[in-house]
């Protein structure tokens, strides 16, 4: 018996366009980066520089962060639009624990600075579980859910702050000292460098943090039957229900995972502008879905990796230091961003025409 | 001179000829059908006609006249449609906008709804639908679907319709009404292609058959003039006939291994009900036995199914697996306690076509591979590749996207994934359905090696002949209701199928 395709022209096209997005992720994407790279390293002096290469890395660190969540939930063919709001929330919120002058004099700057951490970490977590359980069990669609949440979201961040950012202390304010010690704590984990011999200026800790994150992602996604789960609800979601797999929890889990990477990215947020503001992060799910998308994920779902989201974030980052180092506008970046999401795309569909015919027929 | 001549269309695909020198000259007035197994390149020359593909080479007239089709829209404006098995429906759109879809009735710039209500209304009667004109698509049954199909090919004048497997999903009466509809369509001077898998279709509707095999015209003749045994030869280049493989009362008597027999009832079912779906349905499943479960479309089965399954919860009535309750709460629940079910549309529901071969047939079961809170995929690919070669799947297809594998090798890698599962009682729906002839021997003689190990295998199907090899005994389902059950000795296909049909009606 023969291996011809023997399914709708539809779903044949789907599959190829799959086939063909994780080859993108393979190899297109890095290819991009690293001819962008190039042509910014021999256009613009000082590009190299490890000091200029090590701050792309700290400004790619939140967006990389949220983008590896994200990534989670596209992969089940869901979005997370509240993921800015939900960093402004932690922020704040975050940014109390730190500088609540009972609370330090109770546990000092060290133990406020976990305290805020943890409270960072489990307010994005929680706010991502009611997304999840609401897309999971009452089956509203993610794009509403989390299109309302963002709104709530941020409609508290504004409440409990009156509408400024909680941080840097007057001086003469209360505990003004141990509220600056504690500021500090966090600011080495969002603004800190550990020293590296031969690097000097050192490397940022939210890179690191980043590195971590993303490598985490990568296991469970690919190693995890957790992760298996991710991407079978992505590409069929009714076929791994008859299979077994537990779908609500799956999808609960992948929003809850979203939510607790944008409270880590609250927290590294916070600690680099030792303030949370609660207008922080605004736009932020929208940078976080182009470098998932510009990494290979299909908003489809059944497929993205960690790393293709890195290797889109890190895409974004070169494209905006290099347009800083030449010093073109904001506003002309803005397009160029543009630009490039909408090249990714175009590069994505002319692949998968050009590989449709051979990716069904080995 | 025909009213469509096909003549020597050639299309390749990379590495394969899907169709080679293939012609076709259909008569106004006369249903042509068109069979062969699947990948014979029926479904390409559709396409083809279509204008969805272009051939390679070749000509297509019509009356006549050379067709240049390049989309569908060409066809469809020359008066070629051609009905696809999953339809070309907008499912949220009215019928009537359907109907009317690209050729939309304008008044001063603006659509005309009273227009296209009133006209998709007329044309819909004509063909014996009993709904609003305006009904959204997704309301609509599977037959209904296709009375909007052909509604919208006589709005457009059509004077060629192919139909790809129209029947499949459709119960016998859908179906005779479906072929009352057809032949007037041919009596007004249409030309029908008509492709069937189910050759007791082909003889009842077409005048003439054209056979495929292998991308290549192998008969083009009268109906009248083949014999089912010659007919099928010829699409399989071989003679398949379903094995029978039931057994009687005397063979289901052997002893078994470890003392355990075979009439032990692993699942009993006491008069399970959903209503409108099923009601007070009770049957027995034992240990080493395959039980069918035989009806109209719509007559439970399915419905039925699901609940055991752990996908749909029931209303009254109760289940024992192995003498202990059993209700389960989910898939995953059932799967757990050693109920599979496979169900009956392997695209959607059967597997995740764009993950691989490999993870699809371990899905069930992942947690067997988690080694300190990773995978195994070691032990994952030795398993995956041992019930794979069993079903007679390459190790090479292992780590393909399942989406690239033909039907029938897909509901192989569905079998495996359940064998794999190791279920007490595993549930069947339509495990053949598009599956070509040598593929569904294949899996008949899995689902009875299974039972041969000792489960008990509930089979559905809507092919009867199906049924009959396979079952050692048959309920059957009618209107949500067991109207008979029989031992595959008194099993006739005419005991059957009067039991199957609604009460007092005839066929």
């Amino acid at each position: 018996m023969g291996d011809r395709p023997s399914d709708g022209p539809g779903q044949t096209a789907k599959v190829a366009r799959r086939t063909a997005r994780s080859r993108l992720a393979l190899f297109g994407v890095p290819i991009a980066l690293a001819a962008m790279t190039i042509l910014a390293a021999v256009t613009i002096p000082g590009f190299l520089s490890p000091a200029n290469l090590t701050t792309i890395l700290l400004h790619v660190s939140i967006n990389a962060v949220l983008a590896l969540g994200m990534t989670f939930v596209i992969v089940t063919a869901g979005i997370d639009l509240s993921v800015g709001s939900i960093v402004a929330l932690c922020g704040v919120l975050a940014a109390k624990t730190l500088t609540s002058a009972t609370l330090l004099g109770a546990v000092g700057p060290l133990g406020a600075a976990a305290l805020a951490v943890a409270v960072g970490f489990g307010v994005g977590a929680g706010v991502g579980a009611l997304n999840g359980s609401a897309v999971a069990y009452l089956r509203v669609a993610p794009f509403i859910v989390t299109l309302a949440t963002m709104t709530i979201a941020r409609g508290t961040a504004r409440l409990v702050t009156g509408g400024v950012p909680v941080g840097y202390p007057d001086p003469g304010a209360p505990a003004y000292e141990a509220k600056v010690a504690a500021l500090d704590v966090l600011h080495g984990l969002g603004g800190g460098r550990i020293t590296l011999p031969g690097l000097p200026g050192g490397f940022p800790v939210p890179a690191l943090v980043m590195l971590a994150v993303v490598a985490a992602g990568a296991f469970v996604l690919t190693r995890t039957r957790f992760g298996r789960y991710v991407y079978a609800v992505g590409g069929n979601e009714e076929a791994s229900r008859l299979s077994g797999v537990p779908v609500p929890h799956v999808k609960l889990a992948v929003y809850a995972i979203s939510g607790a990477c944008a409270g880590l990215a609250a927290v590294l947020l916070l600690g680099q502008l030792r303030s949370g503001g609660p207008d922080a992060g605004t736009f932020y799910e929208l940078n976080a879905i182009a470098a998932a998308v510009i990494g290979g994920t299909s908003l489809l779902g059944g497929t993205g990796s960690a790393w293709g989201t890195l290797v889109g974030a890190l895409l974004l980052g070169v494209l905006n230091n290099a347009l800083d180092l030449l010093g073109v506008q904001a506003f002309w970046q803005e397009i160029a961003k543009g630009g490039i999401i909408l090249l990714a795309v175009l590069f994505d569909v002319w692949v998968t025409r050009t590989s449709a015919a051979a990716a069904t027929k080995r | 001179m025909p009213l469509l001549s096909l003549r020597d269309i050639t299309k390749r695909y990379p590495g394969v000829a899907a169709l080679d020198a293939v012609s076709l000259d259909v008569e106004a007035g006369m249903v042509h059908a068109l069979v062969g197994e699947n990948g014979a390149g029926k479904s390409t020359l559709l396409k083809i006609l279509a204008g969805a593909e272009r051939a390679d080479s070749g000509v297509i007239e019509l009356s006549g006249e050379t067709l240049h089709l390049t989309t569908p829209r060409d066809a469809l404006r020359r008066g070629v449609t051609v009905i696809y098995q999953e339809f070309a429906l907008v499912p949220s759109l009215g019928a009537d906008a359907n109907i009317f879809l690209g050729m939309e009735p304008m008044r001063a710039g603006l659509l005309d709804g009273a227009a296209a209500r009133r006209d998709a209304g007329r044309a819909l009667t004509e063909l014996g639908a009993a709904f609003d004109p305006s009904t959204p698509v997704t309301l609509l049954s599977t037959a209904e679907r296709q009375l909007v199909e052909l509604a919208r090919a006589l709005v457009r004048d059509a004077r060629v319709i192919a139909l790809d497997e129209p029947t499949a999903a459709l119960s016998s009466r859908e179906t005779a009404h479906l072929f009352v509809q057809v032949r007037r369509m041919a009596e007004r001077g249409l030309g029908v292609i008509f492709v069937s898998h189910r050759l007791e279709e082909v003889r009842a509707l077409s005048s003439r058959i054209t056979i495929l095999r292998d991308g290549r015209r192998v008969w083009t003749g009268g109906t009248a003039g083949i014999d089912d045994a010659t007919l099928i030869r010829h699409m399989v280049g071989r003679d398949v006939e379903y094995e029978r493989l039931s057994r009687g009362p005397d063979d289901r008597s052997k002893p078994e291994a470890a003392g355990d027999t075979i009439s032990d009832e692993v699942l009993q079912v006491r008069g399970l009900t959903r209503r409108p779906r099923f009601e007070d349905v009770s049957f027995a499943l034992r240990r080493g036995e395959i039980v069918g479960l035989a009806g109209l479309v719509g007559a439970g089965r399915t419905e039925m199914a699901r609940c055991l399954a752990g996908v749909d919860p029931w209303e009254d009535g109760e289940v024992l697996l192995h003498g202990r309750p059993f209700r389960p709460l989910s898939p995953g629940d059932a799967i757990a306690r050693g109920v599979a079910y496979l169900p009956e549309d392997r695209k959607t529901q059967g597997l995740v076509l764009g993950i691989s071969v490999r993870e699809n047939t371990t899905l069930p079961v992942l947690r067997r591979f988690v080694r300190r809170g990773a995978l195994d995929f070691a032990a994952e690919r030795r398993a995956a590749a041992e019930y794979l070669g069993y079903v007679g799947l390459a190790a090479a297809t292992l780590e393909r996207p399942a989406a690239t594998l033909s039907g029938g090798n897909q509901q192989k890698v569905v079998l495996a994934k359940w064998l794999l599962a190791n279920a007490d009682v595993l549930i069947v729906d339509e495990p053949t359905r598009g599956v070509d002839v040598g593929a569904k021997v294949d899996i008949h003689r899995h689902l009875r090696g299974l039972a041969d190990k000792g489960k008990a295998v509930l089979v559905i199907s809507s092919e009867l002949p199906e049924v009959l090899a396979l079952s050692d005994r048959l309920i059957v389902l009618r209107e949500g209701r067991v109207s008979a059950t029989f031992d595959a000795a008194d099993a006739t296909p005419e005991r059957v199928l009067a039991a199957a049909l609604p009460g007092g009606r005839a066929a």
